[in-house]
């Protein structure tokens, strides 16, 4: 939601580049890559030829926030997005040796598997060191207490970049991770590749209809206290574009389905708290660094007189997009080529349809 | 505590698991790695690449790797 952490970093930065250069205002301007508040336009240029949207740096400095705030606490609404996704693969009768669980909220991921869809051996990745290392000590504790007895890797991997050799892994889990990567299609792409022949692929994002309270509060503070909006809320995919990326990215036997969580806060600030702690905050390129305190204030204000519910709370609704998708395999159904069958519907009504 | 710090030094000794070393590649060129054991680092050859492992957790992020010079360094890492 905030740019503060961007400032924060740029002043840590400061004194030791000082250190070792004379001309600190010179190498702090050249050197964009490192400083996550600004590091957007540098890279921008450099690969013109892909879209950005999301600054992927921040996202990462997001979520070893997110490690931190999230450590030793269970979030209902992460446990009931893992529940319904893990849920899943009791419904398949193949059993799946080795799984990947891609970022997002993995702990909850790694916590509710309990032996489900035999998994074997799991790798956990994620983009944040924090986060993969809060996981790695959640599960020793678990070991240690005698729960857990799968054989479970950490890597700090890039959705966008996957690590993963070709056809190496049966199953991939991304539970809401994937919103956040630039390129959405490609990293799903990838994942199909790094999937075994008859491999399953399970993910859940966040739909467009996530968070439309705050979108509408948003928007009307900032018209009514700057006189213009700015993106403070990401865009993000709709229930029928989650079809055609599995179609696009070549799964076979695509699912698709949606379900809606509302969450009751007693505040707004508690609703940002929640998501500080998810690490779903504000990572935009484009986005305003800085918010006004009464602005904040305003968009709270706004929220509590719109939609606040008999009893105090403020609903905030979450759109989660579930899907399925197998990496094409000779034992799935196939369609028949076009034109090629040989009786006609006429034929097979009057022979079994008729009346 | 005892506990945690014995695990990371058992882990420090061994610089990546075996179920890692199977399926990781190069995330950027998805080419074999290398294990280097001397800087604790992943090598990806095909575009002279060294990645870092902390606390036995190897780091894939392209952001995250350090181009190797020319003839120093890829020997000396090897």
């Amino acid at each position: 939601m905030y740019g503060r952490i961007g400032s924060l970093k740029r002043v840590l930065e400061k004194p030791r580049k000082q250190s070792h250069t004379l001309l600190p205002f010179l190498s702090f301007s050249t050197e964009d890559g490192s400083g996550y508040g600004g590091g957007g336009e540098s890279q921008q240029q450099n690969s013109s030829s892909r879209v950005k949207i999301f600054d992927r740096d921040l996202k990462r400095v997001h979520r070893d926030r997110a490690a931190w705030l999230s450590r030793n606490k269970n979030d209902t609404f992460v446990d009931a997005v893992a529940e319904n996704l893990l849920d899943r693969l009791e419904d398949c009768k193949k059993s799946f040796p080795s799984a990947l669980c891609l970022g997002g909220s993995l702990g909850a991921v790694q916590r509710l598997l309990r032996a489900r869809g035999g998994i074997e051996k799991l790798i956990m990745m994620d983009t944040s060191h924090d986060m993969i290392k809060s996981c790695r000590d959640a599960a020793q504790h678990d070991v240690s207490l005698g729960n857990s007895s799968i054989d479970t890797s950490y890597l700090v991997g890039d959705e966008e970049f996957l690590p993963i050799k070709e056809s190496s892994v049966d199953l991939i889990i991304s539970s809401l991770g994937l919103h956040w990567t630039n390129d959405l299609p490609g990293s799903m792409i990838q994942c199909k590749l790094a999937l075994k022949p008859d491999g399953l692929f399970l993910a859940a994002i966040l739909g467009g209809e996530t968070l439309k309270e705050l979108r509408i509060a948003c928007t009307l503070a900032h018209m009514e206290r700057e006189g213009g909006i700015s993106p403070r809320l990401s865009p993000l995919a709709q229930v029928r574009d989650a079809g055609n990326l599995l179609t696009r990215a070549g799964f076979s036997l695509p699912g698709v389905d949606v379900d809606e969580y509302v969450v009751k806060y007693k505040s707004a600030l508690d609703l940002i708290e929640h998501l500080r702690a998810m690490g779903e905050t504000n990572a935009l390129l484009q986005r305003n660094k800085i918010l006004n305190r009464e602005t904040a204030l305003a968009t709270a204000a706004i929220y509590d007189s719109m939609f606040a519910t008999e009893d105090g709370t403020i609903p905030a609704t979450f759109q989660v997009i579930y899907m399925t998708g197998w990496r094409e395999h000779a034992s799935h159904p196939q369609a028949k080529r076009r034109g090629s069958a040989t009786v006609s519907f006429t034929d097979i009504h009057k022979q079994f349809g008729g009346q | 505590m005892v506990r945690l710090s014995r695990v990371m030094l058992k882990e420090a000794g061994l610089a990546i698991d075996k179920t890692l070393s199977e399926i990781l590649v190069c995330p950027l060129s998805k080419q074999p790695l290398r294990v280097c054991e001397n800087t604790k680092s992943l090598v990806s050859d095909t575009i002279g690449v060294s990645f870092p492992i902390k606390d036995g957790i190897p780091c894939l992020v392209p952001k995250d790797g350090k181009i190797l010079e020319e003839d120093g360094d890829a020997s000396k890492a090897s």
